[in-house]
């Protein structure tokens, strides 16, 4: 079977990569690490593969605020991330990931791809990492979370990640088109409607900040249930639908 | 002072002692007279750069005069000699047991294990101390602490991929009674400038905080501890390095500033109210990524022949421990600089964050500096190590140091420190049962050695790299305490089908130490293992780490203590099998408060130890898992409350410390192992601060569910009390769920040994404790959990 070429990005202090490599290996895809250096200098270019992924970490140490300086690095390459977007390849931004593809203006998905959201400082002030019951939106088109069952656990790990939308038109646009495909059961950072993952209308561009890829086995949840000890677990299935989705 | 430097030569030894505190050197007399001694010897002056070198090289915190040199040691009337403590206790026990999966140990930045199946992997561990830092200036410290443990790992053989921090702090009291000194920083302070600290800097690195602990102590108002630990994998045929005469001296990653000018010599004294925060360090985590990431690289890619890092010292020793056999040049106005304004001797010696010495052939620099470049990671070449045995370090035309290395690694002078076993007063006494255990229980859950962490521990990024698979917080609702963690270094191996991963647990009893330091040492040591073997490891293969933090070595006493707590890691470790791998030591954690009151801390010796986990699926956690599954305990309740939580809350004038029985302990332990290894064990927790009831309340708060149990079975020393049996933290004991089908297999493991049932668990949210029919006590475990689960910070 065919095995599509995911590339994942990396920068300064991307941490969260060779974990999403690995994820993205297991089902069933051929990974790449590429440095945004490298697409800047013209050595690997985007439109090359299948599946495109933004993991986690602090990409330039969160200077400004989480995720701006990487999207600003993106800026130059904006066509060919748009048309990767727009061809509804399946694109996944993992918590800073996620931060990435607000600040760059790709979610929420706007015409003018501007900046109409972002993913401010937890309520409670400081980072926080700890697991989370999730509820998943099963009206949602999102690929990525198609055939969970409606209520998840996942970990979350950051510092800025309330959602907050200032424009009434843009929320309704979430909430119209079911894009929010993830909502916490207990909203750990006052983000607004509970968000905590949202996609594009094609559902095929997600951006969440738990961590599917550390929830990805069984062993993996703090409960260790007995009974599932050696089966995937739910993070598990984003990886593997977006590899689906492709072939 | 340069006209002071000028006649070094003929100083008298009041001058040269006034010259030292003047340079903030802390050499001592005989070491001020053996440097002019040789400098008369050469026929010249040495320059400030040489006297620099040697103060650094010299100092307590590079050399570890103390633990390494002569000790007589008198207990009553006998007298015992050592001519190195380290060697013939800590390094004998290692040299003794000879085994044959330690790759590398006391040589390079940390020690070494094999590591998985296959002998392809190293796992290699280390743990260190940066407490005068954190004293003074909290947060820096403790990021540079962390920053500066990380690059040791980074810097061990050719390289190690770091895949777990741990951290240990001792703080002052949060309620504490005292006036605290004009300068001194309050306990709160302190606490919360360390955890952010750690916090900000090994969540941005990308390393998960994933084990340690905390403890409070008024021992440590004036002296915290900061230990700060990282383990991280390397590739088997990456053990090795070595200098190749015609190599480049190549410094990647942070620049060279003004920040950290004797860090190493600060260490080495005791702090007053002179000491100022500009000996700290100001740490970047992201530039250490990015050496992080380039050093992965150029490791796999062959691009170097040594690395190591930048610690105390700086350019000085990593350099100099480079080149000590073939001889270093450098020069220093091509080092990047963060400040103009500095003296080419401050470049030497400045212990700037981040930076990285690589031994590099020339023919590999080009595609090193590709791979720096595409990292955007600073570096510069610093000069050669050219094979003359030379040290020659100039700037421009000047002359920082020129000396032969032989003259800074040999030649140390060291002087015999006596050392006197304290007398303490010890009561053996009954102790009086309380007027409500449930009561008791309540406040020891809510003390603050054993209360929840969670406050702390959610603040730091202990799941990332996906592999923390024993996790700090477990159990049912993600907030139990764990034993120890277990990490599948699923980012090193890149492997999801390879299960391979190993444990890390601690052990420290300062509280036990005051009384009997050579128990002390013996309990940390069985506390340790017994926290890998209840996360699941095997304990046959537990390597250690010793990190002995003390007040002033001039104390005979200070040295007392050190002598029997160093006795004691060698006896456990031959009875455990556990080799020591790496250690450190810090001296000098005392101070003085406004009335000259002297505050030394207790002799702390932290433990940290590993050991492999075959399969980490099969790890296990501490929460009571199912309804009906029988409770054992195992291990002989020890008679005495010394050194115990409950003393602290209800003096019982029993000062006794429990007495380890070693070898019944490992074989114990064998068989619980054997018993995991099948299967039969549900969950696991180690008996520890606070005893036996916390022990259960936390297994049963953990896993949501109750339990119904009578002490009577529980195997104990003759006359032990009950108050003893609950609340007595005497060692080698621990509470096991066995599942209910598997119990007739798991009692064929443990038949013949001090392993007792004691009820079972029940789906009802109460911990009910009888003793031989008489109820004890019986609390509603959310009761429990509320008094337990404290917001420390």
């Amino acid at each position: 079977m065919k095995r599509p070429k995911a590339i994942i990005l990396r920068g300064t202090a991307t941490n969260c990569d060779i974990e999403t490599f690995n994820s993205f290996r297991y089902v069933g895809a051929e990974p790449e690490l590429v440095h945004i250096n490298q697409l800047l200098a013209g050595e690997k270019e985007v439109l090359d593969y299948d599946i495109m992924a933004f993991p986690g970490g602090f990409s330039y140490g969160d200077d400004i605020s989480a995720g701006k300086i990487y999207a600003v690095k993106m800026a130059r390459l904006a066509g060919d991330f748009g048309k990767f977007i727009k061809g509804r390849r399946p694109v996944i931004g993992i918590c800073n990931g996620f931060q990435i593809l607000v600040k760059t203006g790709f979610l929420p998905a706007n015409r003018a791809d501007a900046q109409v959201s972002t993913l401010y400082t937890n309520d409670c002030g400081h980072f926080i990492a700890k697991w989370a019951k999730l509820k998943v939106n099963r009206r949602s088109p999102c690929i990525f979370t198609k055939g969970l069952p409606g209520e998840i656990e996942l970990p979350i790990a950051h510092g800025e990640g309330k959602f907050i939308v200032e424009d009434k038109e843009e929320l309704a646009a979430i909430t119209g088109g079911e894009l929010h495909a993830l909502t916490y059961a207990d909203n750990p950072n006052g983000s607004m409607l509970d968000i905590a993952g949202i996609c594009s209308p094609s559902g095929t561009c997600f951006g969440l900040m738990p961590h599917p890829e550390r929830n990805f086995f069984s062993w993996q949840n703090p409960g260790r249930p007995e009974a599932d000890r050696g089966a995937e677990a739910a993070g598990f299935q984003f990886f593997k639908n977006a590899v689906d989705y492709v072939r | 002072m340069n006209d002071t430097l000028e006649k070094f030569n003929s100083l008298k030894s009041g001058q040269l002692e006034a010259l030292d505190r003047a340079a903030g050197w802390s050499l001592n007399a005989a070491e001020l007279a053996e440097v002019q001694r040789q400098f008369r010897r050469i026929g010249r002056r040495p320059t400030r750069g040489e006297l620099e070198t040697i103060a650094q090289t010299w100092s307590e915190h590079c050399k570890h005069k103390t633990f390494s040199g002569p000790v007589a040691y008198r207990a009553g009337r006998r007298v015992k000699k050592y001519k190195n403590l380290f060697k013939e206790t800590i390094v004998k026990a290692t040299k003794t047991l000879n085994r044959s999966w330690c790759l590398s140990v006391f040589k390079d930045n940390a020690g070494i294990v094999e590591f998985g199946k296959g002998g392809k992997w190293g796992l290699a561990f280390k743990a260190e101390t940066h407490n005068h830092p954190c004293a003074v200036e909290p947060y820096g410290g403790a990021e540079t602490g962390v920053g500066g443990v990380i690059r040791d790992i980074l810097g061990v053989g050719l390289g190690a991929k770091p895949v777990l921090n741990t951290d240990t702090f001792c703080f002052g009291r949060l309620d504490r009674k005292y006036r605290l000194p004009k300068n001194a920083l309050g306990p709160e302070r302190i606490m919360r400038g360390v955890v952010e600290g750690v916090r900000d800097y090994g969540n941005r690195i990308g390393i998960p905080t994933a084990a340690g602990g905390i403890y409070f102590d008024d021992g440590y108002l004036l002296n915290p501890l900061v230990y700060v630990g990282c383990a991280g994998l390397i590739p088997a045929d990456k053990i090795e390095k070595k200098v190749v005469p015609g190599d480049l001296i190549v410094s990647i990653g942070g620049r060279t500033g003004r920040d950290g000018i004797h860090g190493a010599t600060f260490s080495s004294t005791n702090i007053d109210e002179e000491t100022t925060s500009s000996a700290v360090q100001i740490g970047h985590a992201v530039n250490e990524k990015k050496t992080l990431d380039v050093l992965m690289r150029a490791r796999d890619l062959g691009l170097y022949n040594a690395v190591t890092d930048c610690g105390a010292g700086g350019f000085s020793s990593a350099i100099g421990e480079l080149g000590s056999e073939t001889g270093a040049h450098v020069r220093l106005e091509k080092a990047l600089l963060k400040d103009t304004r500095i003296e080419p001797w401050e470049i030497w010696v400045s212990e700037s964050q981040e930076r990285m010495i690589l031994s590099v052939p020339k023919g590999k620099l080009k595609k090193l500096a590709a791979i720096l470049d595409a990292e955007n990671c600073e570096y510069c070449v610093l000069g050669e190590f050219p094979g003359d045995g030379r040290l020659l370090v100039t700037h421009g035309d000047e002359k920082v140091v020129d000396l032969p290395m032989a003259f800074l690694h040999g030649g140390v002078p060291n002087f015999e420190k006596p050392a006197v076993k304290r007398v303490v007063k010890v009561s053996a006494r009954p102790p009086a049962p309380p007027e409500d255990p449930g009561k008791a229980l309540e406040a020891l859950l809510a003390h603050p050695n054993v209360c929840s962490r969670h406050s702390v521990i959610t603040q730091y990024d202990h799941e990332v790299q996906g592999g923390t698979v024993g996790k700090p917080l477990q159990g049912r609702y993600g907030d139990g305490p764990g034993d120890a963690a277990v990490i599948w270094p699923q980012a090193a191996t890149l492997d999801l089908r390879d299960y391979a991963g190993f444990a890390v647990g601690h052990g420290f009893a300062p509280a036990v130490g005051r009384i009997d330091p050579y128990q002390m040492a013996l309990h940390s040591i069985d506390e340790a293992v017994r926290n890998l073997l209840c996360a699941g490891a095997d304990v046959s293969r537990v390597a250690i780490l010793d990190n002995f933090c003390a007040a002033s070595p001039r104390d005979p006493r200070v040295m007392g203590d050190l002598v029997q707590a160093a006795e004691g890691c060698l006896a456990a470790a031959l009875a455990y099998g556990a080799p020591f791998i790496s250690g450190k030591d810090s001296f000098y954690n005392q101070s003085k408060d406004a009335d000259g009151k002297e505050y030394p801390i207790p002799l702390s010796l932290l433990i940290s130890a590993t050991a492999p986990v075959e399969d980490v699926r099969r790890a296990l956690t501490i929460n009571f898992k199912e309804a009906g599954n029988p409770v054992y305990v195992a291990g002989v309740a020890r008679r005495g409350m010394g050194g115990s939580v409950y003393n602290e809350l209800s003096d019982t004038a029993n000062n006794a410390v429990a007495r380890l029985d070693m070898k019944a302990a490992v074989k114990l332990y064998a068989a619980v192992a054997g018993a995991m290894r099948a299967g039969c064990v549900a969950a696991a927790h180690d008996v520890s601060q606070g005893g036996l009831a916390v022990t259960l309340a936390e297994m049963a708060f953990s896993g949501g569910l109750g339990a119904e149990l009578d002490l009577v079975p529980a195997a104990r020393e003759k006359g032990l009390t009950v108050t003893e049996l609950l609340f007595g933290e005497g060692p080698a004991r621990l509470v096991l769920e066995i599942a209910k089908d598997r119990e007739t297999e798991f009692l064929k493991y443990v038949s013949g040994l001090p392993v007792a049932e004691i009820g079972y668990v029940k789906e009802e949210p109460e911990l009910s404790v009888s003793y031989g029919g008489g109820q004890l006590f019986s609390a509603c475990i959310g009761r429990l959990k509320a008094c337990w689960k404290k917001e420390l910070i």
